[in-house]
């Protein structure tokens, strides 16, 4: 190994209209995942507001019954398959092979392949919005005989297309996970063994693992319901002797577990930051990085909790409750080991910092609630309510998106070379912040009321708290736009980033921003420390000093 | 997928090199997904078989279990004749090599013309309950795997007649290997679960 | 749960402690409130639920004040001073500190899932499930097929969109559900079509109706009143108009009540579905997308109402 650091001086200027191609440098089609990801969620945002506003009044007077069942169905698949999974592995292309060292992906063109097939699915699922009968309206769960029952009796159904997309979505997200495993463990930087890995590429390792794992009993499930749907078979159609249940089996093995796919990788991003803006290592790194695998193997083994009431014998739902009671410990071990991390620290309220500080308490108010629904008595009153509408939004909004909000702040220096603005973040932040929580919070006394989840209409005794929620959700619709004016702004113009704008220590730190297209080629540095080395004083590689110097003496000429 | 990932990376893209070889990693990695899916249809075909009230269809008295058998040992000894293969081909003896590797594609061959003879002869079609649904869908799939292993071995004969033939590309057929294996352990499972288990 | 600082410091041990303390009284009284937050308490389930449910309140407040009070306090006492960009002093771990908070919420939830069994084992609400052929070829006529149910229970029959209600041994059917009070009772069950959710909130149970299954699920009412049954369940475009209510009465209203409906003649029950469906299909232009079609209202001796005001 060299011990010259390169130098990247004669780099050609790239235009813009790489990120229009199919290219297969990792970090363009990060950047390619997020964008359209954003479009997708702007999209589910929009049916989103439509759906709160509908539930302002109690009758269904805003939209047709059968749209608003459309429209809650593609929310949730929009949201879930559309924007929550893109947009996470854009981070991990941006982030594991500039982590771990690599030049690249270990599959670049499969790479390619996955994020194609993304607009793909995506449009096949717009387009089912065109077909005749409308789109998919059955939820994202997609339960038979609802499902299958197809009213206009076409092939070409909003369902079929629904099925179709979430297929390839799975396609997608086996040849990322691939991908994305293979890379972490044969690319590392040398001296980089596992216990020297950030703790954003071991989540990303535990959740991809998850999806390997779980994913094909979502597809076999999948293939079955599209050949009851289309050419009659009886899988699940109780007239031809199949089981309804048996579906939902499928469904929850892997997702279920999905849950743990989202926010996993957002634990790995706040076990970044929080040390980063509290100057201080991570507290119990070793726990830390075990704990993320200890979920995957109960993540495993919870499913049957969506289906307490869906007919599971008395032991089951014992067992269930008690598995899903334990994921609780490896789950509290990362909180409390982030509040050490923050204890007598030096904390910097940076709009990163922020996100993590409002995601981790929205993370520890859903655990709660995720505490109770995992009790099956309780889950007997509130599943299929609003109290799991809350609870799911909070997990899902009020921490995932809040981590991938500070994320996107955090490393949006190293990948455009521009730094966000603080002003127009900090607002952003406030706006989601309170959105999130004047949205959520009142699904939980709805759900305890007994609001079934999914009315298009409700009882009028329900009414105030859907007010409540429907003027948060329009908050956050609003929350959206000093995101977007910051994303584009600082992108045109913001000033220019240095190398390491947070004094943050990581491989990816190392590297100019943003970094050339094979990261650090072959002049890799030898890991010699843990990360997160904050007050320590040491180097994490070799020839840190000397790096670090070329590099500014290259920002200082440019 | 399968198609893709055995064959060697080539450039990609401006200003990329080889990145080492690790399709082997990706493809074990994909087939220990895959069985997955293998594993989701097998607890559904037992559940299935377990809580119908009526589990064959009418007229239906069970399934012809001696040709499937012979089937069955044709599948599981093409695992050690393309073992064979691979041993001579270690040793560089590549014509040895092709006649086990070619003896193997046939095996295959012979093994999805007796699932397609059995098929032709059944009383009873994808929509005949729950039983014929797990049935064709079980067989069938598996069926698929036989073919996309059959294709795949197909490639790698090709490619043993081009000059240069495995240069980097060892692991293509090691690959096609591994899949060819896994697609027989499946096959003895599914045997058991559905010829076998008929009680 | 605050990391206490090594040396003993007199001062801030006792205003942890009288923080704590604070924290427990708020968390106590928070659990206690939490009873407000259901509809009334209507079976013999509900007191049971609600208190479990106080319970993990209680906890679920002291955690997460607890922990908020953690990050308040970093937030207002270990800021970094303006252009101090220096580093904090590394702490890297305390192996001590690991296990006691693996252990504590290792501990907590164990303690919650016991009681939970607990309270589970005393429910019992769910009774074996046995599977059946669907659409009896008598039920298409109307009425209903008394004979395929033991007596003394009563048969729920779920369809898009409608409830029915079939009490075998008095030989009536409704789409109300008269409950007597203080008295179990057993339900079966059964879907015609789709998966469906039998929940009504003020019982605090719930039960899939499974399509090919007939599910035993009994409760006792132990308030008189009229209450919502709602279908949990997603079954389709009327989902949400899929309610019935449910009368607890005394048990000689109750009694009165069946002797009264045997007499009645069947006629056309509740069907919120059919009427919206009916007039969708009156509009010239059909509004939205496609629905299935709903299933004609059952004929039954007591059509009743679900307009009337109801407790919960």
């Amino acid at each position: 190994m060299t011990t010259t650091p390169s130098l990247h001086e004669d780099q050609p200027q790239l235009s813009w209209t790489r990120y229009l191609g199919f290219s297969t440098d990792a970090k363009v089609i990060g950047i390619q995942y997020i964008v359209l990801a954003f479009f997708f969620f702007l999209i589910g945002g929009f049916l989103a507001m439509i759906i709160r506003g509908e539930l302002l009044t109690p009758p269904a007077d805003l939209v047709d019954r059968t749209v608003y069942n459309g429209l809650y169905t593609m929310h949730g698949t929009i949201m879930l398959f559309l924007f929550i999974f893109p947009v996470l592995n854009g981070l991990n292309n941006l982030l594991i092979p500039t982590m771990i060292g690599a030049p690249d992906m270990a599959f670049p063109r499969l790479n390619t392949a996955a994020f194609w097939l993304v607009p793909v699915f995506g449009f096949l699922l717009i387009a089912s919005f065109f077909v005749p009968g409308g789109p998919a309206y059955s939820g994202w769960w997609s339960y038979p005989p609802v499902s299958i029952q197809n009213p206009l009796g076409h092939l070409i159904s909003g369902q079929s297309l629904w099925l179709l997309a979430v297929a390839l979505s799975g396609v997608s997200s086996i040849m990322g996970a691939i991908n994305f495993v293979t890379t972490i463990l044969r690319m590392r930087a040398p001296g980089m063994s596992l216990f020297r890995m950030p703790v954003f590429c071991w989540t990303a390792l535990a959740a991809q693992s998850l999806q390997l794992i779980g994913l094909p009993a979502l597809t076999g499930g999948a293939v079955m319901l599209l050949f009851d749907l289309t050419v009659g078979t009886s899988f699940y159609r109780p007239e031809g002797g199949g089981d309804p249940v048996l579906y939902q089996h499928f469904f929850w093995f892997y997702s279920h577990p999905a849950v743990y796919v989202i926010i996993l990788p957002v634990f790995g991003v706040f076990s970044e930051l929080f040390p980063v803006y509290s100057r201080k290592p991570l507290f119990g790194y070793v726990y830390v990085c075990l704990a993320s695998f200890i979920i995957v193997g109960l993540g495993l083994i919870v499913w049957v909790h969506h289906m307490f009431p869906s007919g599971v014998t008395m032991w089951m739902r014992n067992l269930f409750m008690f598995t899903t009671m334990l994921i609780a410990v490896p789950t509290g071990v990362k909180v409390f080991a982030w509040l050490g991390t923050l204890w007598r620290g030096k904390i910097q309220l940076t709009t990163p910092m922020l996100f993590c500080l409002g995601g981790l308490i929205n993370f520890v108010f859903a655990g709660i609630t995720g505490i109770m629904l995992a009790t099956v008595p309780i889950d007997i009153h509130v599943s299929n309510t609003y109290f799991v509408v809350g609870h799911f939004h909070y997990v899902i909004y009020g921490a995932a998106v809040m981590g991938i909000f500070a994320a996107i702040y955090h490393w949006f220096p190293k990948f455009t070379g521009r730094m966000p603005y603080e002003g127009l973040g900090k607002l952003h932040f406030v706006l989601t912040f309170i959105g999130a929580n004047l949205n959520f919070l009142p699904m939980h006394p709805l759900g305890l009321m007994g609001m079934p989840r999914r009315v298009s209409s409700y009882d009028p005794e329900f009414a105030f708290w859907n007010v409540l929620a429907s003027l948060g959700a329009f908050l956050l619709g609003v929350s959206i736009i000093p995101f977007l004016l910051n994303m584009i702004s600082s992108w045109a113009r913001g000033p220019k980033a240095t190398h390491n704008p947070w004094n943050a220590i990581g491989l990816e730190w190392l590297l100019p921003s943003p970094p050339p297209v094979e990261n650090f080629e072959e002049h890799v540095p030898t890991v010699i420390s843990r990360p997160y080395g904050y007050g320590t004083g040491l180097p994490l590689v070799e020839h840190q000093a000397e790096i670090e110097r070329q590099l500014i003496l290259q920002e200082a000429s440019a | 997928m399968t198609t893709t990932t055995p064959q060697p990376l080539a450039d990609h893209g401006a200003g990329h090199g080889a990145h080492g070889n690790h399709n082997l990693t990706g493809f074990i990695i994909f087939l220990c997904s895959e069985s997955v899916i293998f594993l989701a249809f097998f607890s559904g075909y037992a559940l299935l078989k377990l809580s119908a009230l009526n589990w064959l269809p009418d007229g239906v008295e069970g399934l012809e279990w001696r040709t499937p058998l012979i089937n069955t040992v044709v599948l599981v000894s093409s695992s050690g004749t393309i073992v064979l293969a691979e041993h001579f081909k270690a040793k560089e003896k590549i014509w040895l090599f092709r006649a086990f590797w070619l003896l193997t594609m046939a095996m295959g061959s012979y093994f999805l013309y007796g699932q397609a003879l059995e098929w032709s002869g059944l009383q009873f079609g994808f929509t005949s309950g729950t039983f014929g649904g797990t049935f064709y869908l079980l067989t069938g799939f598996h069926g698929l795997h036989v073919a996309t292993g059959i294709l795949l071995m197909g490639i790698m004969l090709i490619k043993s007649f081009l000059p240069g033939n495995y240069v980097g590309g060892e692991q293509g057929v090691q690959a096609t290997s591994l899949f060819w294996h896994f697609v027989d352990v499946i096959w003895i499972v599914l045997f058991l679960l559905i010829y076998v288990w008929q009680g | 749960m605050t990391p206490t600082p090594i040396s003993i410091n007199r001062p801030a041990v006792i205003a942890v402690s009288l923080w704590v303390g604070l924290l427990i009284g708020i968390s106590r009284w928070v659990g206690l409130q939490s009873y407000h937050w259901f509809p009334v308490q209507a079976s013999t389930a509900a007191p049971l639920v609600d208190g479990l449910f106080s319970f993990e309140t209680a906890i679920g407040t002291f955690v997460f004040l607890a922990v908020a009070s953690v990050m308040a306090w970093v937030i207002l006492r270990h800021r970094a001073e303006k252009y101090d960009a220096s580093d904090a002093e590394p702490i890297e771990g305390n192996t001590k500190l690991e296990i006691i908070w693996t252990a504590i919420p290792f501990v907590l939830v164990m303690a919650i899932a016991v009681y939970a069994m607990k309270v589970n084992t005393s429910l019992g609400v769910l009774g074996p499930m046995e599977h059946i052929h669907l659409a009896d070829a008598r039920e298409q006529q109307g009425g209903y097929a008394g004979d395929r149910l033991p007596a003394e229970s009563i048969e729920v029959v779920a369809r898009q969109w409608s409830w029915e209600f079939r009490y075998p041994e008095a030989g009536v059917s409704s789409t109300e559900l008269h409950l007597p009070v203080d008295q179990p009772v057993t339900f079966r069950l059964v879907s015609e079509d789709v998966l469906h959710g039998f929940f009504i909130p003020a019982f605090r149970l719930k039960q899939d109706v499974i399509p090919g299954r007939a599910i035993n699920f009994n409760l006792t009412p132990t308030r008189v009143g009229r209450y919502r049954l709602r279908d949990s369940q997603f079954s389709g475009t009327w989902f949400a108009a899929n309610q019935a209510d449910v009368v607890v009465d005394s048990q000689e209203d109750y009694q009165a009540w069946l002797k009264q409906a045997a007499h009645l003649p069947l006629q056309a029950g509740i069907s919120d579905a059919v009427a919206e469906y009916q007039q969708r299909q009156q509009q010239t232009r059909t509004p939205g997308w496609a629905t299935v079609k709903p299933a004609p209202p059952p004929q039954v001796n007591v059509p009743g109402s679900n307009a009337l005001p109801h407790d919960a």
